[in-house]
């Protein structure tokens, strides 16, 4: 083939402009530490890269629901560890006045004490996390009344002596869970617990432990000791009923534990995948980069030497 | 035969060495001219007479001037050029594009759909709280821009294509004139029995030129000149004629420019009856795809490239407004409102989506009035993992629609830079090989030069021996 100067420079320019994008790319892709910088790079592996990146990103929204969830729960949960102990005091009192007693200033005492841990046991019921009532469902106002009440049953009193009253008590809330999605395909968990089922009894055999209370004061008062037995009676059940509650918001908070375990390896897996396809392997780039400059210096060195060539340089 | 013979023929020797060093001369000046094809001189000897008794010629003549040229190559280089400005044109709108749908690198439309999802998942979990609403308004906010985005890069995209058809189509009618002009020299000179070999190098460059505009097949006549027809048939240029090749405005909005070709005249008249020829030069001529050239490549870039991701686009941001407004419209905002919608049902392209300007209170999280109800927030979050929204390729989720959008762009774009490279590769084999066959060495030209050089010198000397010759027959007469 006839070789002219016109074609070793056009082959010259050609090999040149090779040797530099592919220098240019693996430049790319060290300075930006991605093997795929723009999806015409690597079409496929785009796609599941950004299948990846889509599933890391929902991992993250539910680790944050889950979060969430859990502060939920806890407060929930440190409600009903309080509910409990005031059960508990609640059983000793009835349990001390389980014999009767007729002496007035024992009887006051009990009193004052079953009104005073009834009302805690309201305001326990109307703990809020942010501007959210953890036992109110989908109501967003105090769930529990916390207006006095008298006491049903108990005569009134002669002025200036205070009526026998407690707090109402009367529920307001909704049934409804408050559920937040903790994994993909609608896996959910509760983060309230039912208040009115709770303190109020509403689905049965559920007792209702807050007018239990008050039956329990106007036994009391009326020294009606199979009354007080049978208050006692419903107290028991309502501690019960507290602590099968709090241990089905423990056995909630562990399950939203091992999903954050779960959702956290599987995080780890997906970003591992992401990083195998998507970062460089600077070793392979650096040695890559390193063949390839050689291969434009020599280029560069030739052609410099070719093009310097003529006849011209020979001829007087 | 006399000594005044020597003299004839040592003279035509000067005279064709002479002409030999001025055509490689000519050579050695167009040693860089684009098109240019290297001559060779084609001498022959003189008539012989055998005026001596026996045959000699009587000296040199120059026969022809020939040029080196390769039609088959010529062709090629033609077809070559349509095939390769085509997918350049392809390319550099594609790489226009691509950044806009770059999830890689940066956070585009993928990420604000995440994100607007995200929004009603956070939502669920504190339905009632302000600033999870606040959020959420300022996630679709930033949700529809980016829609607005999006459009607005491939409309410009669009646009400058648009745009480019004026100047592409002006450049061919340009070179049209400019070929029908040499055809006009080269049937003047051929009729006078010149050689026009420099014309026929300048009528192949123009139809190069022609060629990396739009598609062509050309005829070459017997008397020189090329007949030029668009490959839909339509003619460019005939003889010492040419038509014109103009844009003209459509009526739709934004207007789309039309490509219509006048009639054949010197020079050609625009009329209102011009052919539009828009669905020839950039789509199929006879059910073979015909989308040629720098115009071909422009045209699919403004109509079928740009549109396609377009009508993608406007896809998902049609079927985002009615999931979510469906959905949307079954809840209860916090004020105890139903039946809002959360996009502007009027917007449903990726231009138009916009929200419907709801205030954070009637963001319908719950599914009924209590404003602690978080169900239909949570029906809203898990729009984004519904894999049957009904997209025109089957059902999938909107992730993976757009995902699989992003790497048909990818796609599309690798293949359009393969396809210059190769063309690139291609041209560049059939330039060298053009080279090879006509290209001008300056090595052998230098060798010709001195060739020639030394043949001249002979000839002088021969003349210089007649003369001698000649003196010394005068001096005998003294």
């Amino acid at each position: 083939m006839r070789v002219t100067p016109g074609m070793t420079a056009d082959n010259a320019v050609y090999n040149l402009q090779q040797g530099r994008s592919a220098l240019d790319a693996l430049q790319e892709q060290v300075s930006s530490g991605s093997m795929v910088n723009r999806p015409s790079d690597d079409p496929l592996t785009t796609r599941q890269l950004l299948d990846l990146q889509n599933q890391i990103s929902a991992g993250d929204q539910y680790s944050s629901n889950i979060t969430k969830g859990n502060l939920l729960l806890s407060v929930t949960n440190t409600a009903l560890s309080g509910m409990s102990d005031i059960m508990q005091q609640v059983k000793k009192i009835a349990g001390d006045m389980v014999s009767g007693s007729t002496d007035q200033a024992t009887v006051n005492g009990a009193i004052s004490n079953l009104a005073a841990l009834k009302s805690q046991l309201v305001d326990l019921g109307n703990t809020q996390v942010g501007n959210q009532y953890v036992f109110a469902g989908f109501k967003n106002s105090p769930p529990f009344d916390t207006t006095l009440a008298p006491v049903a049953g108990i005569p009134a009193p002669t002025p200036p002596a205070q009526p026998v009253s407690t707090v109402s008590g009367a529920f307001s809330g909704t049934s409804d869970l408050l559920n937040v999605e903790i994994n993909q395909g609608g896996s959910k968990v509760a983060t309230t617990v039912d208040g009115g089922n709770l303190l109020r009894g509403t689905t049965p055999p559920a007792v209702d432990i807050l007018s239990g209370i008050d039956t329990l004061i106007k036994a009391i008062f009326n020294n009606d000791k199979a009354g007080i037995a049978a208050g006692i009676t419903s107290m028991k059940d309502g501690a019960g009923q507290v602590t099968a509650a709090q241990s089905d918001v423990a056995g909630r908070l562990i399950r939203l534990s091992n999903m954050q375990t779960m959702i956290a390896s599987n995080q780890n897996t997906l970003k591992s995948i992401y990083g195998d396809k998507q970062n460089v392997d600077y070793a392979k780039a650096g040695v890559e980069l390193s063949q390839q400059t050689t291969a434009f210096n020599a280029a560069l060195s030739t052609t410099a030497k070719i093009s310097q060539l003529s006849l011209l340089d020979y001829m007087k | 035969m006399s000594i005044i013979n020597l003299f004839d023929i040592a003279s035509s020797g000067v005279t064709a060495q002479r002409q030999a060093m001025e055509v490689t001369g000519e050579n050695i000046a167009n040693v860089n001219t684009p098109g240019y094809s290297r001559q060779e001189v084609v001498m022959e000897n003189r008539p012989v007479t055998t005026s001596s008794g026996f045959a000699l010629g009587s000296g040199v003549a120059i026969q022809t001037v020939r040029r080196s040229y390769d039609g088959m190559l010529q062709q090629q280089i033609v077809d070559g050029n349509s095939t390769y400005q085509q997918s350049l044109a392809r390319q550099s709108a594609l790489e226009q594009i691509e950044p806009s749908f770059n999830e890689l690198a940066s956070d585009g439309l993928g990420k604000a759909l995440d994100n607007f999802f995200g929004a009603w998942q956070d939502l669920s979990t504190n339905p009632q709280g302000t600033a999870e609403r606040q959020a959420l308004l300022s996630r679709s906010q930033i949700l529809t821009d980016t829609f607005h985005q999006v459009s607005n890069s491939l409309a410009s995209v669009a646009k400058s294509a648009n745009d480019n058809l004026v100047g592409i189509t002006a450049d061919v009618t340009d070179n049209a004139r400019n070929l029908a002009l040499v055809n006009t020299q080269i049937i003047a000179t051929q009729a006078v029995g010149g050689n026009p070999n420099e014309l026929l190098d300048q009528r192949d460059l123009l139809l190069q030129k022609i060629s990396e505009k739009v598609g062509i097949t050309t005829t070459l006549q017997a008397d020189g000149s090329a007949t030029v027809k668009l490959k839909g048939g339509e003619e460019l240029v005939s003889g010492t004629k040419y038509a014109t090749l103009y844009t003209s405005a459509d009526a739709a909005v934004p207007s789309a420019n039309e490509i219509r070709l006048s009639g054949l005249g010197n020079p050609p008249a625009k009329a209102a009856g011009d052919l539009d020829i828009s669905t020839t030069v950039g789509g199929t001529v006879g059910g073979v795809p015909n989308s040629l050239g720098k115009l071909g490549g422009t045209l699919a870039v403004r109509d079928t490239i740009v549109k396609d991701y377009r009508d993608k686009l406007d896809e998902i941001a049609s079927q985002l407004v009615s999931t979510v407004n469906a959905q949307h419209r079954a809840g209860y905002g916090i004020d105890g409102t139903t039946g809002n919608n959360f996009f502007d049902p009027a917007g449903t392209t990726s231009a138009t989506i916009s929200s419907a300007s709801l205030v954070a209170a009637k963001i319908a999280a719950g599914t009924g009035s209590n404003t602690g109800d978080n169900l239909n927030a949570l029906k809203l979050a898990a729009i984004q993992n519904k894999t049957d929204i009904a997209f025109s390729t089957g059902g999938a989720s909107f992730d993976g629609f757009y995902n699989s959008l992003v790497s048909t762009v990818g796609i599309e774009t690798q293949g359009a830079q393969q396809v210059t490279a190769q063309g690139t590769a291609f041209l560049k084999q059939l330039n060298t090989l053009r080279s090879s066959n006509s290209g001008v060495s300056l090595d052998e030209e230098l060798v010709n030069l001195t060739k020639y050089q030394r043949a001249f010198q002979g000839s002088a000397k021969v003349i210089s021996a007649a003369t001698d010759m000649l003196d010394i027959v005068m001096g005998l007469v003294r």
